[in-house]
């Protein structure tokens, strides 16, 4: 369960902002506005493309907040998601052709060195993961990241990194295959 | 569900497959093919649940970062337009309610910070008893300062003055003279947003200040009588 000092779980703020608790959806924008457009200018680039993701990945947790199942994951990975979707929807909406993503956070995940802020406030869990992608070969990491965040199939990667279907199958599959057995699933998030 | 377990030597050919799902790549007939595959595949099933896992972890490691100025209210502004057409029952009425709600305590706060960047400004009506007023710097404008009268009065400020972190006190200054602490936040990177009731009527702020823990001044505000 995830909460915040002020020990209101989000899956309690999300049954307030259900019933109509103003209290409970600003406490809830406040907590996750950071993250949520984090993640979005990460995958679009830009900065006001990405505040029309994050609103809009907002929107659709106000309009779902009483439809949110506990049981299918953590509120935090449901609101990534939702950005990480809308924001990968929005860049093929603009750009028609995915381009090779050069922006910061992809260039500091694919980095091996130790995030200076980010990772020296993440939880143990985060800097776990962290650890186990920074492990993983270099084009292993890159194909991973590109599927992960960019949502790039693997036919879009082979055509952007320039090598053979069956490679980029191969790099996201064993990619995938090593954080897993990297990753303490049942603590992952 | 069917009790049937598939032969696990079939399941080699979904592999691929699976971690595509899991990644949210994989659409159409073959996704619904390896699904059908999975609801049949106990082994497959927990397969993609822990590949799905991974996949979610990666996204917990984007670095977060500061919206843009305004941000809330702007999302209070699109919740409530969201919310309007929506209005078939009584959830979506208390939705509504909330997102309006929303713009009470949001709105403001950042209202009058976007009016003064939008001539054309639709301020919604909560705002009529808002008093803002520019927090400045050194001669720069690095924030707002917002007080509601109401019941309770409220103050609210926004800041970005790219420049310091840490806690900050708030001060208003009176019309009778009288210095008022309102309490203490947090500014990250120069940036920070914050609010809190009044003690005093709202009409008679006519300045606020913000301070460091080492007294200096950081930002000031000067209300118009």
């Amino acid at each position: 369960m995830d909460s915040d000092t002020d020990g209101v779980s989000d899956e309690a703020l999300l049954s307030g902002m259900a019933v109509g608790d103003d209290r409970s959806g600003l406490t809830f924008v406040r907590r996750y506005q950071r993250r949520l457009f984090g993640l979005a200018v990460g995958i679009v680039g830009d900065v006001g493309d990405a505040e029309d993701v994050t609103q809009e990945a907002f929107i659709r947790i106000f309009r779902h907040a009483q439809v949110f199942d506990p049981r299918r994951g953590s509120v935090s990975t449901w609101a990534l998601t939702i950005t990480r979707n809308l924001a990968i929807d929005s860049i093929r909406v603009r750009r028609g052709v995915p381009t090779d993503p050069e922006d910061r956070v992809f260039v500091e995940l694919m980095s091996t060195a130790r995030l200076p802020d980010a990772a020296a406030l993440a939880s143990e869990n985060v800097s776990n993961i962290r650890s186990a992608l920074g492990e993983l070969p270099v084009d292993q990491r890159r194909a991973v990241l590109l599927a992960a965040l960019y949502g790039r199939t693997a036919l879009q990667i082979s055509e952007g990194e320039g090598i053979p279907l069956g490679t980029a199958k191969s790099r996201i599959r064993l990619g995938m295959a090593r954080l897993r057995t990297t990753i303490n699933i049942e603590e992952a998030l | 569900m069917s009790e049937h377990i598939e032969d696990p030597t079939s399941c080699e050919e979904f592999q691929e497959d699976l971690t595509a799902i899991a990644l949210g790549t994989l659409s159409g007939r073959r996704r619904s093919e390896v699904l059908s595959h999975v609801e049949s595949c106990p082994q497959c099933a927990i397969e993609l649940e822990q590949l799905s896992v991974v996949a979610d972890a990666v996204l917990h490691l984007a670095p977060e970062e500061d919206p843009p100025i305004g941000f809330e209210l702007r999302l209070a502004r699109r919740l409530q337009a969201d919310a309007a057409p929506r209005q078939t029952n009584r959830f979506r009425r208390v939705s509504y309610l909330a997102a309006a709600a929303l713009i009470v305590v949001i709105g403001f706060g950042v209202g009058a910070l976007v009016g003064s960047q939008n001539t054309n400004n639709t301020s919604p009506s909560t705002t009529a008893n808002l008093a803002s007023a520019t927090l400045s710097s050194h001669g720069q404008n690095v924030g707002e300062v917002f007080v509601s009268a109401g019941t309770p009065s409220w103050m609210f400020m926004t800041i970005d003055s790219h420049s310091w972190s840490g806690l900050v006190t708030c001060e208003l200054i009176l019309a009778n003279g009288k210095v008022e602490n309102i309490g203490q936040f947090g500014l990250s990177g120069g940036y920070g947003s914050w609010g809190a009731p009044l003690t005093s009527p709202a009409g008679q702020v006519r300045g606020a200040r913000l301070i460091t823990a080492s007294g200096v001044v950081l930002a000031r505000a000067s209300f118009r009588a």
